[in-house]
């Protein structure tokens, strides 16, 4: 014991001496620092976002009184978030951290947490309900020390960190300019928004892309009238309802001809008429040239249709369903991969369609596959032309006598199905691609259908409406094999309306910043949504669907599916 | 000159501070967390660790060695960086006396959280063998929860958690709360001394 409670002195003495020895050799305090202003904002940024020190290594911080850890593990992003606007999340309530909020004296609304123990539980609300502004001084106090203005002290969570005042000069810096304008295509009266459409998709996907997209905003538009009247009328609104009350535009970005020209037409759309965040859209192409202008321009594209999402780790600015044909070819990965009594040495053979669907498949299969360790599989890529010939395939089977056939293919090769199935090995199972095969997914012969998994990315289980409204709220509506091709742009679209704004543009209030939009989008609870069992979200995550089953279907034209996998396989 | 000397010296009162800090002060502090002790049922069940192994929890967690268990996920913001932290905290002080502990931090996010999003956390916190964090389908993660009367039926609304279980009479203290990182460890020191 008595061991013990030297060494969190000692830790702490040295802490002090550290912070210490940088007043000694650093003389001013807050003179500029000799760096152009991009620099301090790209050095600061990495220092709040990544926890890193302009010196390039990583930023110390004490956490719960002596814990020393490295601010690569987490920064300052991962509590205050990336517009510093604060959150609440296991109880604990993290205040902003912009310059404008810490420059004015601040009074915490009250809240839950105002009792430190709720019901059994201890709420970590700012331990201070009102404290005056910070300056310049008291900020880097506040950081080093974890003291405010009116000396009181932080919680546990707050850490410490002794920052040299060079380093503190530019996190200050950072802070000053974090989210301290409003975001390109808002003021506190508008919503500016776009949506993308390409020229390949028919008209009648794009009619139905707009239809919900152009009944939103003369809504919005017809409530900010009727929101006027009511403060004409005399009455006083309260603070959510300024909030949830803006006009709204909708810019149609069509992009013309090919991919490549993409990126130039959409900076000519955004410099003639910048908005705040691109309201979904749809393309039946590869949508990363959208995906990259995104990323490039920090502008937030909600959901947009598409099979051929980006699937990256780093990606911020695009919100996706799920990642489209990749997520398929994963799901298969997963399932052979935990499928116990497939025996260790059958041999896989996947055969790919030489096309964006079939290599996106076969991609989402391999990077899984590859990740779970295991070993590549013998894998061959056809034309279509070659496919249609039965006799290359035959050829194919023979050689290699694969246990499991993956058939990432269009529904041409679906009648050969018994043939290729009777020329496997034990235990004789092919994999194909709902997505892929579309509508024609249930004309599967009913021989074979013992022998055929079938990807399906979408819910199963019976969807009942949100029990406040809606009038499909109290029949619950079943997946069926009628729904195989079924390209669900109208329910996602709608989908994608309810987030944007229930859980995004009514809940950012006066701070009209992108990056907040996804903060507080991020934050949210599950959705259960009618094409998929559940959306889930969290820092950083940008697949919301996590979702796809392995089915088998039933017997019958309109065959029942059965799932043979849960919705999600680890 | 004068002037540094002037900024100096509110340090040198904290060096004196810090050097004369009567060892006992912080018991004064009243607690910010809720200790009860409690005995838990764990399930039989597998689930699936950062390697991608199935790992059968009853065998893991009651073991001959002390255990420590926590609920975190992936993603999470606020309070699973602060648990983790004192998950590293106590690993590097244990390692110090060489004694073995089995930390076991179960996601409360299973659809996001695969095997790799949990190995790759586990490296952002230079965790150590010994540490291991586990997912599992929605199902099983839930019966997890229930077991340890900790439910959260959304990953949102988490609280911070540990439960260290005493190997000697696989009786479990419950922790509700942020504590500093001295009362976890005084925490830890009395489940593993426990008659
Ligand atoms: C582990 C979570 C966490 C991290 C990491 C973190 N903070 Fe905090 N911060 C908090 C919490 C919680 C509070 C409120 C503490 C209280 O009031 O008792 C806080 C308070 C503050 C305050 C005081 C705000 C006010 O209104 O008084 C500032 C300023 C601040 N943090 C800046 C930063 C900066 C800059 C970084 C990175 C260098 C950072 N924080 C990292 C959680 C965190």
């Amino acid at each position: 014991m008595k061991h013990h409670y030297s060494t969190v002195r000692i830790t702490f003495l040295i802490s002090v001496l550290i912070v210490l020895l940088f007043f000694l050799t650093v003389t001013s305090l807050f003179a500029a620092a000799p760096l152009p202003q991009a620099e301090i904002m790209r050095l600061g940024e990495r220092m709040y976002r990544e926890g890193i020190l302009p010196s390039g290594t990583p930023m110390p911080a004490f956490i719960r009184g002596d814990i020393e850890v490295d601010s690569r593990s987490f920064s300052c992003s991962s509590c205050h978030l990336r517009a510093g606007l604060g959150s609440f999340e296991g109880g604990v309530v993290t205040p902003p951290t912009t310059g404008n909020k810490l420059y004015k004296p601040y009074r915490r609304p009250p809240s839950l947490g105002d009792k430190s123990d709720q019901a059994g539980r201890f709420i970590y609300a700012k331990t201070v309900l009102e404290r005056p502004a910070y300056t310049r001084e008291s900020l880097a106090t506040a950081m080093r020390f974890g003291t405010d203005p009116s000396g009181q002290t932080f919680n546990d969570v707050m850490p410490r960190y002794p920052l040299s005042d060079h380093d503190m000069y530019i996190l200050i810096s950072y802070l000053e300019e974090l989210s301290s304008k409003p975001s390109p295509g808002a003021n506190s009266g508008e919503f500016k928004f776009a949506t993308i459409i390409s020229d390949d998709v028919n008209q009648e996907d794009r009619q139905t892309l707009l239809m919900p997209l152009e009944k939103f905003i003369a809504q919005k538009n017809q409530q900010m009238g009727m929101y006027n009247d009511f403060i004409k009328f005399g009455y006083t609104p309260t603070a959510d309802m300024q909030f949830a009350f803006r006009k709204a535009s909708l810019d149609i970005w069509e992009l013309r001809g090919p991919p490549e020209t993409w990126k130039e037409q959409l900076t000519t759309y955004q410099n003639n008429n910048p908005v705040f965040a691109v309201l979904g859209g749809i393309s039946n192409l590869d949508w990363r040239p959208i995906h990259d202008f995104c990323e490039a321009e920090r502008l937030p594209c909600l959901f947009p249709i598409t099979d051929f999402p980006v699937v990256s780790e780093t990606g911020w600015y695009t919100y996706y369903f799920n990642k489209g044909y990749a997520q398929e070819g994963e799901a298969v990965a997963s399932y052979l991969n935990r499928l116990e009594t497939l025996p260790i040495r059958t041999t896989i053979l996947q055969i790919i369609q030489d096309s964006p669907v079939g290599k996106t498949l076969a991609s989402g299969f391999q990077n899984s596959w590859n990740e779970l360790g295991r070993p590549a599989v013998i894998t061959k890529t056809l034309t279509t032309n070659e496919l249609r010939n039965k006799a290359t395939l035959g050829k194919l089977l023979k050689k290699y006598k694969p246990g499991v056939l993956l058939l990432w293919t269009d529904a041409e090769l679906l009648t050969n199905l018994p043939k290729l199935i009777s020329q496997l090995s034990d235990p004789k199972m092919v994999f194909v691609s709902s997505g892929y095969l579309g509508n024609k997914t249930s004309t599967i012969v009913e021989a074979s259908r013992n022998k055929v998994y079938i990807t399906f990315p979408f819910r199963l289980t019976p969807y009942v409406g949100p029990k406040t409204g809606g009038f499909d709220a109290k029949v619950p509506i079943l997946t069926g094999s009628k729904d195989f091709g079924d390209r669900r742009i109208a329910s996602r679209s709608t989908t994608m309306l309810q987030q944007a704004t229930l859980q995004g543009l009514n809940l950012i209030y006066d701070n009209l910043q992108r990056d907040h939009l996804f903060d507080v989008m991020s934050m949210q609870m599950d959705v259960v949504v009618r094409d998929y069992e559940r959306l889930s979200f969290g820092s950083g995550q940008r697949y919301v669907s996590k979702g796809c089953y392995i089915i088998q279907l039933g017997p019958g034209v309109e065959p029942t599916l059965l799932p043979k996998s849960g919705w999600v396989i680890h | 000159m004068r002037l540094q000397f002037i900024i100096i010296v509110p340090f040198l009162l904290l060096i004196l501070m810090a050097i004369f800090l009567p060892a006992t002060s912080a018991h004064a502090v009243s607690k910010s967390y809720k200790r009860t002790v409690e005995k838990y049922n764990i399930p039989d069940i597998a689930l699936v660790n950062q390697d991608g192994k199935k790992v059968r929890l009853q065998s893991l967690l009651t073991g001959d060695s002390p255990v420590v268990v926590d609920f975190i996920y992936g993603t999470c913001t606020t309070i699973c960086p602060v648990l983790s932290a004192g998950f590293v905290n106590l690993q590097g002080k244990l390692a110090v006396t060489s004694q073995k502990a089995r930390l076991v931090s179960i996601t409360i996010d299973p659809e996001n959280d695969t095997p790799k999003v949990l190995k790759e956390y586990l490296k952002r916190y230079h965790a150590k063998p010994g540490w291991d964090f586990l997912t599992g389908s929605r199902t099983d993660i839930d019966i997890v929860m229930r077991a340890f009367n900790a439910y959260i039926p959304d990953k949102m609304s988490h609280y911070p958690l540990n439960m260290i279980r005493s190997p000697k009479d696989g009786s479990w203290i419950r922790l509700f709360g942020i504590m500093s990182s001295r009362e976890f460890m005084e925490e830890y020191q009395s489940a593993i001394v426990k008659q």
